[in-house]
């Protein structure tokens, strides 16, 4: 039996590998670029920045509701024919970073019209990628579900806010009935949000007990409402269909990555180097070597007055700083009591906050908290199942929460009453008149 | 989702009847411009959110009537079960013998609390049958004693209890030479106490609604059967389904809540009134052509002009130009005849409704229209 001769590493294929892994990382994030723009973007090629920022904006927002929406397909056409990216989103995308601990400076210095700073985006994205499964979690943000799922949890809401909203100013005096009015509309809005899905419950609720005996998974026992869109709506059908499979192919890109990435760390680590050094701010004066004698003793001298120059600039800043700290200080501490018992409020307050947070934890710490959103089943079974969980404990645990947000509610309200009193003390003579109670 | 009426004393339980009748017959009436699926799924919804069904398949009328006399209910009975087509529920009524006497505080203090009880389970055996309840109405008269006195009082008790159901009171305004003596103290009684527990008063004046009956559908001897059945047609045409100008693929699930929200938002700004266009006989309805621009130009001069019917529309009114006059200038004497609604909603009804503009009518503002049916035209001016 001959040996088996090792087959030699084809220099060709060491070639491929890294647009090979890019490919694949471009496959299974929204909106990612062709791997030709990822190396125009270790060169700091201008055409590359603004499909990077575009990547980043969508890696870093929570997915909307429409998953359709985002594009999964690569970008092939010249990048200069593409949306150019908005400064809005170039300055969110810089705050998401920042809050989330990146820390590079050069990133935030870039401009915000989004035309340039492809090799830092890059190295963005890289540190993005080596902090957690970056394409796991998006592609279980983009899921598709087939059951009716409801939320158990607010963490993922609250874990990410989206780009906030344009803020508009008000020009001049503010009409309190144009407030009252909108104020108005928005608890109404709510009412009929809050009927509206008791509706949902209603409706879901019949179509879960007709539906009996319908589905093929035992455990399961019936249709959810997309099943059942499916059974009655062929073309409903066809889009679910195309939807899965995009799914596929995207989970399947993700595993591909995950085979070819360490060739695509090693090709990073080039990227890195062909950075310039960060800049790091002086904490030390420059060690001036002993003056000399002869011709080399002139720039000395002039290095040894330029260090006194700065030492005495640094005392002037110094004593700058603390007459500022001090005029400060007596400021504040000018209102004497007063001030010194809204600061001993203030400490007892946050203590109280804290001991109940305490407490809270404790309460809650046997049992495990639910989290994520859960396919709704009717059933009735005896045991929930591996993964399940029964409606009552999810009620008791989001009534518990209610509990909590309702005791904030109740502080905020008081301090609001307090503040208004405080109001109607400083000017006497004043008769409120608040409008009635809805 | 559904609305429970609750009709109340004579004038309340007679509007009502023709109220269901109308939108019954709007909802069945064979021909139309639509095609088969789209009228099943108009009657489908218009079923749902009025009626209920019964194992004989006759549709039974979510309400709930009371009255302090045996008379009118009965005969309100036995008309709609005469029909065939729909009828009242057999025990969803309640009488008693000896009326109010047009006194208010009869009706709030005295009927009221007696026979709470009994009225608030009818309406919770109502509101059980609904999926999902939308809100009330509740249809009075303010002149006499039970719609007006025992009409505060239920509202009060459906505020209480059902605190977050949307509340619609349909209120009928008494002729000016009413012939009630007590009619104005009444009025003012009911309306004060409606204005904390109800959400949006919907005002249908008596003199308006004679006239229109009188000029534009050319009746002779006017009864109160007309009257009703002009103000049950206004009403239908309102709250029929309808789907919004952005999307027609469903109708709109929640149209007392859609109304709502635009219209009473600010909880000191209540009253609602109803205008449409066209009123006519049927008769003259085969000599008419209609296109959407003069319509909605007439339907925008009647409401600038606060005309509460197409005739007679006083076409000098203008609106003012924005912002406020400056102080001092404004005459006293002269009457300004401009109308001062602060929001107004447009339903649109008919054929080609999309191609009806009513985008740089600055007056009007939310859109909501359907195909179905008759040409109509509603706006309320809040």
């Amino acid at each position: 039996m001959g040996r088996r001769r090792r087959r030699q590493p084809d220099p060709a294929d060491a070639a491929r590998a890294l647009p090979e892994a890019i490919a694949a990382l471009s496959r299974t994030l929204p909106a990612a670029p062709s791997p030709e723009i990822f190396r125009r973007a270790k060169f700091d090629r201008p055409e590359a920045a603004p499909a990077l920022w575009r990547l980043l904006f969508h890696v870093l927002s929570p997915l909307s509701a429409d998953s359709a929406s985002v594009s999964f397909t690569l970008v092939d056409g010249p990048p200069e024919l593409a949306s150019p990216i908005a400064e809005a989103q170039v300055r969110w995308v810089k705050s998401v970073l920042h809050s989330q601990g990146y820390p590079r400076l050069a990133l935030v210095q870039l401009q915000d019209d989004g035309s340039q700073g492809g090799r830092e985006l890059l190295l963005a994205l890289a540190w993005l990628l080596a902090r957690g499964p970056l394409p796991e979690r998006l592609l279980t943000q983009s899921h598709v579900r087939l059951g009716d799922e409801m939320p158990v949890c607010e963490c993922e809401a609250l874990a990410s806010p989206g780009p906030p909203a344009p803020r508009v100013e008000a020009e001049g005096s503010v009409d309190i009935r144009h407030l009252q009015w909108l104020m108005g509309k928005l608890q109404l809005r709510w009412r009929n949000l809050m009927a509206g899905q008791q509706e949902q419950c209603a409706l879901l609720g019949k179509i879960h007990s007709y539906t009996r005996g319908c589905h093929s998974d035992r455990s399961l026992g019936h249709l959810s409402v997309t099943e059942t869109e499916l059974l009655r709506d062929p073309e409903g059908g066809r889009q679910l269909l195309q939807r899965l499979e995009t799914e596929n192919a995207r989970l399947e890109a993700a595993l591909e990555w995950r085979h070819r990435e360490l060739v695509f760390w090693r090709w990073m680590d080039t990227v890195l180097d062909t950075c310039p050094l960060e800049a790091s701010p002086p904490t030390f004066l420059p060690r001036i070597p002993e003056p000399g004698a002869g011709a080399a003793g002139l720039p000395v001298r002039e290095l040894q007055a330029l260090q006194e120059e700065l030492q005495a600039l640094q005392e002037e800043l110094r004593k700058a700083v603390e007459a500022r700290r001090a005029a400060w200080q007596a400021a504040v501490g000018g209102h004497g009591p007063e001030w010194r018992a809204a600061r001993r409020a203030l400490q007892v307050a946050v203590a109280q906050d804290l001991a109940a947070l305490q407490w809270a934890w404790e309460q809650g710490k046997g049992q495990a908290r639910p989290h994520g959103p859960r396919r709704l089943v009717r059933t009735e079974a005896r045991v929930p199942g591996r993964l399940g969980l029964w409606a009552t404990e999810a009620t008791e645990a989001l009534r518990a929460r209610e509990a909590c947000l309702e005791a904030m509610l109740h502080q905020l309200q008081g301090q609001c009453r307090q503040e208004l009193a405080r109001l109607v003390g400083v000017r006497p003579g004043l008769i409120w008149v608040p409008p009635p109670a809805r | 989702m559904s609305i429970v009426t609750v009709q109340l004393g004579q004038c309340g339980n007679q509007i009502g009847f023709e109220v269901f009748d109308a939108l019954f017959n709007d909802s069945h009436c064979p021909g139309g411009l639509c095609s088969k699926r789209e009228n099943e799924a108009y009657q489908a919804s218009c079923k749902e959110r009025f009626f209920s069904e019964e194992e004989n398949g006759v549709p039974v009328a979510r309400a709930v009537l009371v009255d302090m006399e045996r008379k009118v209910i009965s005969q309100t009975l036995s008309k709609a079960a005469r029909s065939g087509r729909w009828k009242y529920g057999q025990h969803s009524c309640f009488c008693q013998k000896q009326g109010s006497g047009n006194n208010w505080a009869y009706g709030y203090s005295v009927h009221g609390p007696r026979h709470k009880e009994s009225i608030m389970n009818l309406i919770q055996k109502e509101v059980e049958k609904c999926d999902s309840l939308s809100g009330f109405f509740i249809i009075m008269s303010m002149a006499g004693g039970t719609g007006s006195g025992l009409g505060a009082f239920v509202t009060q008790n459906l505020q209480d209890q059902y605190s977050s159901a949307l509340k619609m009171n349909h209120i009928i305004w008494p002729y000016g030479t009413g012939e009630v003596i007590v009619q104005n103290y009444n009025s003012i009684l009911t309306l004060s106490h409606l204005y904390r527990s109800s959400d949006a008063l919907l005002v249908h004046e008596n003199d308006a609604v004679h006239k229109i009956c009188a000029k534009l559908m050319n009746i002779k001897q006017i009864s109160f059967c007309d009257i009703n059945q002009v103000l049950a047609h206004q009403l239908g045409s309102v709250f029929q389904p309808t789907y919004s100008r952005e999307g027609s693929f469903h109708y709109r699930r929640n149209p007392l809540g859609d109304l709502m929200e635009n219209l009473v938002p600010h909880p000191e700004f209540k009253m609602l009134g109803v205008r449409n266009i066209p009123q006519m006989s049927e008769n003259s309805l085969a000599y008419s052509t209609f296109t959407w621009a003069g319509l909605l130009k007439h339907l925008r001069q009647m409401l600038i002009s606060n005309a509460k019917m197409e005739e007679g529309i006083d076409w000098q009114v203008r609106p003012p130009l924005s912002g406020l006059p400056p102080l001092g200038k404004m005459s006293v004497n002269k009457e300004t005849h401009f109308n001062t609604s602060i929001a107004n909603l447009v339903i649109l009804r008919g054929k080609d409704v999309h191609s009806a503009d009513v985008g740089h009518h600055r007056a009007l503002k939310r859109v909501l229209c359907a195909e179905h049916l008759k040409i109509q035209l509603s706006i309320l001016p809040g």
